[in-house]
């Protein structure tokens, strides 16, 4: 017997940062734990889900992957609406992604809520040998603008599932504390148990029908 | 000698007894026979004479008979006969023998409601708590029949009033299932377990919403009960949708806030019926204003997801574009309805209690905000369509303002979207030999295409690559998003127009298709199929579908067709159903010997609908019935309207083929007549039936509505025609002509001069304006001589066929479609053919021509024919018919010199094809191919 009035919560999540950073890789890792070899620029915004158990709660993550390349931003923009956290993503090997994380910061506070969680991460800590940015000064940047930091590998997959779990946690809890009303729109969290039955199905179904997955 | 007379006297008596109570007095020895002598008085409660019969007899009360093996206990107790009941108990029945089925007389007597049986049974020690086979006891019968006063009784003998069947079933499971308010609350009462599963884990809730029980579920829901789903995920609200039980949802979702999302959710669950998912919501919108508004901004919330995934590449196009259309059709449906109606809970707005209305307002000025969009803050104050009626206007008003807030973020990505095709498109354009960034979006797609198959391995830094290989032209990235663009603009077209008056687009959409022209036409061209599968208002608003006409009309003619019927028929109920029951009232009786008259009449007399629904014809005094014979009805009648005692058509210079008379006027009821025309023209079409009629090529372009030309004229007077020809082809400026813009016609005998336009008499036909000439003295002669026919042609033709769709033809396949694909003998065609300016039958180039046309499919030949002849058909006799411009002219074939590429061409009124002088064989196929697709429509001056 499944009770189905469990509290369950779905949250929209956005990975953001500049092109090349390993944005899709990351989200590709997060969702089927692999690598993605052959990956290329995204396209306007890709779409992923996955549910997890956070301290005891069901949380489906919806999770947007916006395009990092500048002619897309008028597009990607239009999807920051409701995102209740954010994957705010640089290249430790790039510089100049690093430059970029106060546009990108700017777009997530301005246009999406203001309450919206969001989680630094250095991608590519695999290549270590070509670091460009050190772990040092991007915690620095990440205390400065009240953010989480975290290095990630989506090639080793380091570091990534606790980077959306991080930021799903710290949103769970700003609900308990009342910081956050999942009630008022836009918080970009929602109630639901659309998804339940596929939490009941083994786990590897569940990835399978992630194509007509219709959270 | 006294024992035998003894004797007699008992036997007399008995005899007198018998015949005094009409019946045996005395029962026989074997059990079998005495049970059915006693079955009928027990069944009638003579319990005298089933007392007296059994006084001395042997009889076994316990014994069972019959297929059921049933006791007359059992039999007493199914038919109340409480009496014999009593005395049966009182003789040693077994108050608890079971049947074959394992049913005790308690359970019959609970089954049928045999209150005072019960009581003597259970006053007798009967058991309450036995099953029967099925695991079935007493409560649970009175459970199913909703005897509440009866259970109130036995429940107190009951030692478990969870007492399960077979099946895992409670007396609770079957009350709540159907509907027994007092049961349900009797059982409660007595203790029953208001979650208890069955075997299926379906609780007392489950079964009552199940079949739409709601007060049962009210009762249930404010005791208490879980929202618990079955052993395989089914919850209550999945079945009240599947049921389409509304009232129950709306009790679901008054004890369950939380529901209402998961309701709002379903929408994206193909599985679920969307007739019914729309019932339910249809009803919950109507509890009230806020729930209505409620319900459209979840709707419009799931929708715009939706949207968004439908946009993202990775999602699966077919089930994001259904899912997203149908939460769209389910969105308009409901605010259409508009909120509940005024005296339910509309006072809401004015009694202080604005929040929800302020609450949409909100976001909807912040969505507003966070687009930045400059067009939401226009939207804000353009005029906007209001309804007539000031009472609704409110509600319409901040739904417009309100609800459709959330979709806006849809259309704005979609909007970027196009703007974003449109610069790339620009690009290419602009710059189509280099590339590095004018392409980069269609090399990518091309790249993630190929990678789809290759393995190769790459390493993150090449993946994450920044330098991408470049290709020429930027065509893929349209092809993989149009389809789902054109899909969300779909949706967009229905929300818009739920928001205007039937029948009207929205002037939104309209400057939304101007703004993006360039991209959705380019969509369109690169895959028409689009047109047959999003756009389809271009149907319902001309002033649209003119944009995309050119493309459409390029579209193969059996595609157009297809879409043709597909578009007519769309509303029309059971279109697939074949065998229609015909009412005896909607049969057409026609008079064969007065086919015209009678046909009109009973026309006249049926409605529109009835007869779009099917037509079912019988002659006076005949038997047969069916296809045959509509189809028999539709071949006389046609020949009927243009026969020449009527008047109203005139045959053409040729007499293949006709045209309005413009005398027709002397039959006074002339203008009904070509209404009736119309109508069995439209009526054929409609339902696929083939007429017996070839009009001229100017009057089909009249049914189409596209103007004539001076070539059209040829058919009624072919001498006139080549006179305009000639004006066009030579300089009319030296030969004093001193033509004005006015004919000279003959009206009633008296000349008058009628000015082609005003003040036409007054001006000069020169070099530079006698193409305008020409194209006024055609209309007047083709369209203005018969206008009024025309337009009572037209209006019958309408009421079956709408223009918008009758205007995806020409004149060609409108031809086809209403008089169907000409049989053509190749054989008589080559015999009759002739041939000039150094052809001859031996020629290399004939022989290749003949292969040719018997190798063409029996369409492309009757291109060939129409692009040679202009008309489709064989005239009446074979090709040795064939009639010119003047008088018998045969099918000739000219020689003409070959130059690389150059087509055939044809002189229409000699039926003359000149066929190039081709160097093969297939490429003498693949020009004369190209020729026939291209050019059977429209003249070129040759």
């Amino acid at each position: 017997m499944v009770a189905l009035i469990a509290k369950y919560f779905l949250f929209k999540f956005l990975v953001i940062g500049s092109a090349g950073t390993g944005k899709s890789c990351l989200l590709h890792q997060f969702i089927e734990n692999k690598f993605k070899q052959d990956s290329n620029h995204t396209i306007g915004v890709e779409f992923g889900s996955r549910v997890v158990n956070v301290g005891g709660k069901t949380v489906k993550l919806q999770i947007w992957d916006t395009a990092g390349q500048e002619r897309f931003r008028s597009v990607t923009r239009s999807y920051y609406r409701g995102a209740a956290g954010a994957l705010l993503v640089y290249d430790i090997t790039s510089r100049e992604t690093y430059n970029a994380l106060t546009n990108w910061l700017t777009d997530a506070r301005t246009l999406a809520s203001p309450n919206i969680v969001i989680i630094l991460c250095g991608n590519k800590k695999d290549l270590d040998a070509d670091r460009e940015v050190t772990f040092l000064e991007a915690s620095r940047f990440a205390q400065e603008n009240e953010l989480m930091f975290l290095e990630t590998s989506a090639l080793t997959g380091e570091n990534v599932e606790e980077g959306f779990l991080k930021c799903a946690r710290t949103i769970l809890n700003k609900i308990d504390s009342g910081e956050l009303d999942p009630e008022r729109m836009g918080s970009g969290i929602q109630y639901g148990d659309a998804s339940l039955r596929q939490l009941r199905q083994p786990r590897g179904a569940a990835t399978q029908n992630k194509q007509q997955c219709n959270c | 000698m006294e024992r035998a007379m003894e004797q007699l006297n008992v036997q007399l008596n008995r005899l007198t007894r018998s015949l005094r109570r009409a019946r045996t007095v005395e029962l026989p020895e074997d059990n079998e026979t005495a049970v059915y002598t006693l079955m009928p008085m027990v069944m009638a409660d003579q319990h005298r004479s089933v007392s007296e019969l059994l006084l001395n007899s042997k009889f076994d009360v316990n014994y069972a008979f019959g297929r059921v093996k049933r006791s007359l206990l059992h039999i007493a107790a199914n038919c109340g006969s409480v009496e014999c009941l009593v005395l049966l108990l009182k003789r040693g029945a077994n108050p608890n023998y079971q049947d074959i089925s394992g049913c005790t007389p308690l359970h019959l007597a609970a089954r049928n409601g045999q209150k005072k049986c019960m009581g003597k049974l259970l006053e007798y020690n009967a058991d309450v708590n036995i099953c029967n086979n099925e695991g079935l006891t007493a409560i649970h019968w009175l459970a199913v029949n909703g005897r509440t006063e009866l259970l109130h009784d036995l429940v107190q003998h009951v030692s478990n009033v969870d007492v399960e069947d077979a099946m895992g079933q409670t007396a609770l499971h079957v009350a709540c299932q159907n509907g027994h308010k007092t049961t349900v609350l009797c059982l409660l009462d007595s203790g029953a377990d208001i979650n208890r599963p069955n075997v299926s884990g379906a609780t007392p809730l489950y079964f009552a919403c199940s079949h739409g029980q709601r007060d049962t579920a009210q009762i249930l829901l404010s005791r208490g009960a879980k929202y618990l789903a079955d052993k395989n995920g089914v919850t209550p609200l999945d079945l009240c949708v599947q049921g389409g039980y509304g009232e129950t949802c709306e009790i679901l979702i008054q004890h369950h806030g939380r529901l209402f999302q998961t309701l709002v959710q379903m929408t994206q669950n193909e599985d679920i019926k969307e007739s019914m998912l729309r019932q339910v919501l249809e009803h919950v919108s109507q509890q009230s204003d806020n729930h209505y508004q409620r319900i459209l901004t979840s709707l419009a919330e799931v929708a715009t997801t939706n949207g968004h995934k439908l946009l993202s590449l990775s999602s699966s196009f077919e089930a994001q574009m259904k899912s997203l259309l149908r939460i769209v059709r389910i969105f308009c449906h409901v605010f259409r309805l508009g909120p509940s109606s005024p005296n339910n809970g509309n006072d809401m707005g004015y009694n202080g209690n604005k929040t929800p209305r302020s609450q949409v307002f909100k976001r909807f000025r912040k969505a507003e905000l966070s687009s930045g969009s400059p067009k939401c803050e226009a939207r804000a104050d353009c005029p906007r369509y209001k309804p007539p009626d000031p009472a609704c206007s409110r509600p319409v008003q901040w739904m417009l303002a309100g609800t459709d807030a959330p979709l806006e973020l849809l259309w704005h990505s979609l909007d970027e979207w196009l703007v974003l095709i449109s610069t790339e498109l620009d690009r290419t354009q602009k710059n189509p030999s280099s590339s590095s960034s004018s392409s980069e979006i269609a090399s990518l797609l091309l790249k993630q295409r190929d990678s789809e198959h290759s393995k190769l391995p790459s390493v993150l830094d090449q993946a994450m690559g920044v330098e991408v290989e470049v290709y020429p032209d930027g065509e893929d990235v349209i092809s993989m998003t149009a389809n789902r663009l054109s899909a969300v603009i779909q949706a967009f077209y229905m929300c818009c127009s739920c928001q205007m008056p039937q029948g009207m687009t929205s002037p939104r959409f309209i400057e939304f298709v101007c703004k993006h022209d360039e991209v959705l036409k380019c969509f369109v061209s690169r895959n028409p199929k689009i047109i047959f599968n999003h756009f389809h208002f271009l149907l319902e608003c001309p002033e649209l579908m003119s944009r995309f006409m050119h493309i459409i009309k390029g579209q193969p003619f059996k595609d157009r067709s297809e879409w043709f019927y597909e578009h007519l028929l769309a509303g029309q109920p059971d279109t697939d159903m074949v065998h229609r029951p015909v009412n005896e009232n909607d049969i057409l009786l026609i008079h064969r010997d007065s086919i015209f008259r009678s046909s009109c009449e009973m026309v006249s007399k049926s409605t529109n609908e009835k007869l779009k629904q099917g037509i079912a014809v019988r002659f006076h005094g005949e038997e047969g019935m069916g296809q045959g014979v509509v189809r028999e009805w539709f071949d006389i009648l046609s020949n009927e309207i243009i026969n020449p005692d009527y008047a109203l058509f005139t045959q053409s210079a040729d007499g293949t083929t006709f045209q309005p008379n413009s005398n027709s006027s002397v039959n006074p009821d002339h203008l009904n007549y070509f209404r009736f025309a119309g109508q069995i023209l439209g009526l054929a079409l409609y339902h696929r039936q083939l007429v017996n009629i070839y009009f001229t090529r100017s009057f089909y372009k009249h049914i189409l509505g596209i103007p004539v030309n001076y070539q059209d004229v040829s058919s009624i007077d072919p001498e006139y025609a080549k006179n305009l020809q000639w004006i066009l082809d030579n300089d009319i400026s030296d030969l004093g002509l001193e033509l004005t813009f006015s004919v000279e016609t003959d009206v009633f005998g008296a000349m008058e001069e009628v000015p082609l336009k005003p003040g036409g008499t007054g001006i000069l036909v020169t070099q530079d304006n006698k193409a305008e000439y020409v194209q006024l003295v055609t209309e007047l002669r083709m369209t203005r001589a018969i206008q009024p026919q025309i337009n009572a042609f037209l209006q019958g033709f309408h009421t079956f066929i709408p223009p918008s769709l009758i205007q995806l033809f020409d004149e060609y396949e409108l031809e086809l479609l209403l008089s169907g694909m000409p049989e053509i003998d190749v054989q008589d065609w080559c015999r009759n053919t002739e041939y000039t300016s150094g052809y001859d039958p031996q020629d290399p180039v004939i022989q290749w021509f003949w292969v040719v046309v018997n190798s063409l499919t029996q369409e492309e030949r009757v291109l060939l024919l129409q692009f040679v002849t202009g008309s489709s058909r064989v005239p009446h006799g074979g090709f040795a018919f064939l009639m010119g411009g003047s008088g018998l002219q045969k099918f000739t074939i000219a020689a003409v010199p070959y130059t690389s590429n150059l087509l055939p061409t044809s002189s229409t009124c000699i039926n003359m094809l000149k066929l190039p002088e081709y160097p093969s064989q297939e490429v003498l196929r693949d020009r004369l191919l190209v020729a026939l697709h291209c050019g059977s429509y429209g003249y070129t001056m040759a």
